[in-house]
């Protein structure tokens, strides 16, 4: 108080605006002070109830928040490749454009040269990007294009690198890895491969069967805070999905998938609108592993594209489902497998099954005869034989051969409901064959159980019909009538590999059962040889080969619809079966659809490439006509067989020469024919009685003037007048 | 400092020694607070100048050289007599109004979304310079007023003086928060010059009336459409979490950063609000992440060190050997207590989002070298105080 009270006594010469501070003034400045106090100790407080009101939620919002700052690393899905390495499926690494608009907008010359970047390297449209950075300055993460290749990226990243034009004012763009699958053979074996949608979901086939073997574990990069709240950042590196090695031969898979598309398309809108046929089916294994080589079905798709049907079906057809809502039943036919997932009457293709169940029981024991009159009352139901003149006075084998069902009638019977069950049964009719696909069909409640089998349904049932069966079923069981007796599981999977090419699991062939005794097969075998060398199945033989097999021409419900499923079922060589061929031909788009030969073709063609390729050597003489088409074949042939075949045919002639020689040793076909046209003479065809056209080498009917064929008796007219022709059978009544 | 500012002069009127006054706990304090901002900027920035410029310490070295340029003027400006501001009184009050005009001009230039800033040879925004020249001169004003303040003339007069500085800040720099503090400066000078306290009391309760009535009229319309950003700032403020996608996203990250404190804080340096959540974590938010590195200790000290200056200040002017010095003073005083009150209200959402940068401690070059310089005048008062025998 005294300095003040001494300077207010004013010494000093006071200027114009030289004025004391004053007492009233130095108080109203502790009262601002006081009030700048109180407000410091009112923020005080606020913060204080912050922290003690909402410290927790905001502690955990805060590191709630970090969170995002983890990020997962992709795995990428195993590969599925054939026997021979060849990648059916596979992964590669694609990139996402990602957008960092607040990086970007950092600086204004960064916008023109990364959006003209972005231009020319992944052709995006230019106004959608940069209406997206004005309306989203905050974004920092906007996926621009999805998985560009490796590539562009680099194209794309050099034009970053290229300092001198401007690179560095590229800026808010990166790039996240990803996996895109892919099928570099496209349509190939595509009903077995199945496809995946987004995210590694795999659909149909091995990729839905197997998806936990393929798919891997996703990485994750992430921050956690430790004991000092320190962030720390941790990469747990992803896992990658383990590889199929699969017993599939895309070779084979090939040969098979040609065949099948070349029937369609000789056959295409010929005698209705449509494909050469509602659906085909081929099957190759392995008749003493079980192992599949080629499982092939038409129509197929491209496993890249899916969803693209536009070769069946025009634009408007596909608006008009999408219409309608038919559209995901279309899709769902396309993408099964027509091989396991659907079923149906198998046919004649059942009879040696029925034989083989009755040797091995005991009911016959393959010496007896039957007098087939053309039709059999069972039941009180007159059941056709597919010649309705009879086959006369027939052998067992004759019956296989010449495919009667009055003589299988006869067989079944002898054998009753519970053993033809039972069989049945033991060869997996009603049972899953567990074949490592997704999708296989239950046929549980398709077959008799002995209780409810009457004597009508076991008669239908030895030739094939009134129960339903898959492709999967018949090729696998039939392989047991062949191969002594052993029922292998049939599957497509031999190996799968760890992503670093170590055996992760090796899966050799499995036999779950015996079904018949060797010696039953072996006369299976012989029969069935007879059906190719003198009975229905003559047009399988491919040149130069002894084969044996079984067709099949099963009748569709409702009964006399004219409409057939045709197949064969056939193997090679004849005298020790290795490799097993069977086509199903689902409704032929052809004027007769009970025509076996549409599948026999189909055996043959696939065959003559297959033996050689899978070194099983001709053994029979090729006449002059044989040698020729055999030539023209080997001039379509792909690359891989061009090879074998021309291997082949260096030693080729060997064989030839060998066979001659060795006749009487390997040729059975032969000696067999001789025995078999012995008695065949003794049962003379009704229709050989007949008078022959003079132009088409066939038999005509005196009484309706149809032509006959010459071989299997069929009535090639028979059609047209509508009657229930071949194989026929009166539904058989509940 | 080893000058230590005390020099014995002889006295004029045959007086014992005086001793000029040096105001260690001012500068001691600053220097404190200085030393603590760019420690602060360094942590805060730290993660987002690698990110974004490569170097970590971007911002740091920029705001260290700002300060120790700001610390060489504070020392010159120290030495200069304070009578000489007298002077330039009037200068500076056209000159910042010259300088808010050149904002227009090709010299401007716009950073975040708003055109502040010059470049004259080193970028400046008017805003601060017209703080520093409306303190000048307003104490000159107030004392060429001299009784006449004591009228209603004479306090409306006073009253009309910030008005066109403060609409140019505000229309033309479009930076209503710079215009508000130098309006505040202005009021809380003329209300320690002025005897009265009734026209105070009014202008208050009028002003916050008005406050009030402006946020009821926008939280009604609830439209958020129909407003500028200011409005959209205030119906974020009413409700932050409905807005926490936009405008109520700084207000809430910074409510998180104090909210996940705690007491002592995460420790210096682990902020986690800092790695890119929390906008302008370094500069107007910087309070928040003191808060969560250091707790509401940290945050506590940091406003006692202020109310210590502001404390310092009040002593100073108090004994000021004249009322310009004096008022020079309680301009500054009024400058950075303004600045802090709002600063940490902001943070802590007692009002809503306004940028105001916390002095000495937030970055910004031109902010924490004007600040230095109305230190450096301040303690040219101080020097002006005599001590006599004690």
């Amino acid at each position: 108080m005294s300095r003040r009270n001494q300077r207010n006594a004013g010494e000093k010469p006071l200027r114009a605006t030289e004025r004391k501070f004053t007492f009233r003034m130095q108080k109203k400045l502790v009262v601002l002070f006081v009030f700048v106090l109180l407000a410091f100790l009112g923020l005080s407080i606020r913060l204080f109830m912050i922290n003690r009101e909402n410290g927790e939620v905001y502690k955990r919002q805060v590191l709630s928040q970090q969170s995002y700052d983890s990020k997962t690393l992709p795995y990428k899905r195993g590969d599925i490749i054939d026997a021979n390495g060849s990648i059916l499926a596979t992964s590669e690494k694609v990139y996402n454009v990602i957008l960092d608009v607040v990086a970007l907008s950092e600086k204004k010359d960064y916008l023109n040269p990364t959006i003209s970047a972005l231009k020319s390297c992944f052709s995006i449209d230019e106004n959608e990007v940069r209406s997206y950075i004005t309306s989203h300055p905050n974004s920092r993460y906007k996926i621009l294009v999805k998985q560009v290749s490796y590539e562009e990226r680099v194209a794309f990243e050099t034009l970053q690198d290229d300092k001198e034009n401007g690179g560095e004012n590229i800026q808010g763009i990166w790039f996240e890895d990803q996996y895109r699958r892919t099928y570099p053979n496209g349509a190939l074996a595509c009903d077995v491969i199945g496809f995946t949608l987004g995210d590694n979901m795999g659909s149909y086939g091995l990729e839905e069967y197997y998806d936990d073997v393929l798919n891997g574990m996703s990485g994750r990069e992430y921050g956690y805070l430790n004991d000092d709240s320190n962030l720390e950042r941790t990469v747990k590196p992803a896992v990658d999905g383990q590889t199929l090695v699969t017993t599939l031969d895309a070779n084979v898979q090939a040969v098979a998938e040609k065949y099948l598309k070349e029937f369609s398309d000789a056959h295409l809108n010929e005698a209705r609108e449509g494909l050469g046929a509602n659906n085909l089916g081929a099957i190759v294994m392995e008749v003493d592993t079980g192992n599949i080589l080629a499982m092939a079905s038409y129509p197929n798709f491209d496993l890249n594209n899916p969803k693209d049907i536009s070769a069946y079906y025009t634009e408007e057809q596909i608006a008009e489902m999408e219409e309608a809502g038919t559209l995901e039943d279309t899709y769902n036919a396309l993408w099964r497998n027509f091989c396991i997932s659907d079923t149906f009457e198998p046919g004649s293709t059942m009879k040696p099954f029925t034989v083989a169940g009755a040797l091995d029981c005991g009911a016959i024991t393959g010496g007896e005869t039957y007098d087939c009159k053309g039709v059999l009352e069972v039941g009180g139901h007159k059941i056709h034989c597919h010649n309705r003149y009879g086959d006369g006075l027939l052998t067992v084998q004759q019956a296989v051969e010449q495919s009667c069902n009055v003589a299988l009638m006869h067989i079944a019977d002898a054998m009753g409901a519970k053993q033809f069950t039972k069989y049945q049964h033991a060869f997996n009719f009603g049972l899953k064959t567990n074949v490592d696909l997704a999708g296989e069909a239950r046929t549980e409640n398709l077959v008799y159980t002995a209780d409810k089998m009457v004597p009508a349904d076991l008669a239908t049932n030895s030739f094939g019909q009134s129960f339903n069966a898959t492709m999967i079923q018949m090729a696998a069981g039939f392989c047991s009538l062949v191969n002594g007796g052993y029922y292998y599981e049939p599957h497509m999977v031999s190996k799968i590999l760890n992503a670093d090419g170590s055996v992760a699991k090796s899966i050799s062939p499995r036999v779950l059962k015996r079904t018949i005794s060797s010696s039953v097969s072996d006369t299976i075998i012989q029969y069935c040889n007879g059906v190719v060398t003198n009975g229905t199945g003559k047009t399988a033989r491919p040149a130069g080969y002894a084969i044996g097999g079984k067709t099949g021409t099963a009748q569709t419900l409702p009964r006399g619809n004219g409409e057939y499923i045709v197949s064969f079922m056939g193997y090679a060589p004849a005298d020790n079966p290795k490799i097993l061929v069977y086509v199903v031909v689902d409704r032929p788009n052809i004027a007769h659809q009970d025509d076996a030969k549409c599948a026999t073709k189909i055996v043959r063609q696939i065959m003559t490439e297959i033996l050689p390729y899978e070194g099983i050597f001709m053994t029979e003489e090729l006449s002059e006509q044989e040698q020729k088409e055999l030539e023209e074949l080997s001039a379509n042939l792909t690359i891989t067989y061009q090879q074998k075949l021309a291997e082949m045919s260096v030693s080729g002639n060997d064989p030839v020469v060998t066979t001659e020689e060795n006749a009487g040793d390997t040729a059975n076909p032969d000696a067999e024919s001789g025995a078999t046209g012995e008695e065949g003479q003794v049962t003379q065809k009704i229709w050989e009685t007949f008078e022959k056209d003079p132009n088409t080498g066939n038999y005509i009917d005196p009484e309706t003037g149809h032509q006959i064929d010459p071989d299997t008796g069929d009535d090639l007219d028979g059609a047209e007048t509508g009657q229930p022709q071949g194989e026929s059978t009166e539904s058989p009544a509940e | 400092m080893d000058g230590r500012f005390r020099t014995v002069r002889g006295g004029r009127f045959g007086q014992e020694k005086e001793e000029s006054y040096v105001d260690y706990t001012l500068i001691f304090t600053i220097l404190f607070l200085l030393g603590f901002g760019l420690i602060m900027i360094y942590s805060v920035s730290s993660y987002d100048a690698n990110l974004t410029f490569g170097d970590s310490a971007y911002f740091f070295k920029r705001q260290l050289y700002s300060t120790i340029f700001g610390l060489v003027m504070m020392f010159l400006v120290s030495l200069l007599p304070y009578h000489f501001w007298e002077h330039v009184a009037v200068l500076g009050y056209i000159v910042s109004g010259i300088l808010i005009g050149l904002v227009l001009t090709p010299l401007g230039y716009e950073a975040n979304g708003a055109r502040r800033w010059l470049r004259l040879g080193m970028s400046l925004q008017p805003a601060e310079v017209a703080k520093l020249g409306m303190i000048v001169f307003l104490a000159f004003w107030v004392c060429k007023l001299g009784k006449v303040i004591n009228t209603p003339r004479g306090f409306w007069a006073t009253m009309i003086v910030p008005l066109p500085i403060c609409l140019m800040i505000w229309k033309i720099t479009d930076n209503l928060s710079s215009a508000i503090i130098v309006f505040g400066i202005a009021v809380i000078m003329l209300f320690v010059a002025s005897p009265d306290y009734k026209r105070f009391a009014i202008m208050i309760a009028g002003g916050v009336a008005a406050a009030i009535l402006i946020v009821l009229a926008i939280a009604k319309s609830a439209d958020a459409e129909g407003h500028g950003f200011r409005g959209r700032r205030i119906l974020a403020w009413l409700n932050p979490e409905a807005y926490a996608d936009s405008f109520g996203f700084q207000p809430l990250q910074s409510l998180y950063a104090i909210g996940s404190g705690g007491i002592f804080g995460k420790g210096l340096g682990q902020s986690m609000q800092k790695l890119g959540y929390l906008p302008e974590a370094q500069n107007d938010m910087i309070f928040a992440v003191i808060c969560e590195e250091l707790g509401m200790f940290g945050a506590v000290a940091i406003i006692l060190l202020f109310l210590v200056l502001l404390w310092r200040f009040v002593i100073i002017a108090n004994n000021a050997s004249d009322m310009f010095g004096a008022l020079l003073v309680v301009g500054v005083m009024a400058h950075i207590a303004i600045q802090v009150i709002l600063n940490i209200a902001v943070c802590t959402s007692v009002i809503p989002n306004t940028g105001i940068s916390l002095p000495f401690i937030s970055y910004g070059g031109s902010s924490v070298m004007f600040l230095l310089i109305e230190i450096g005048i301040v303690m040219s008062v101080g020097r002006g105080i005599t001590l006599k025998e004690i």
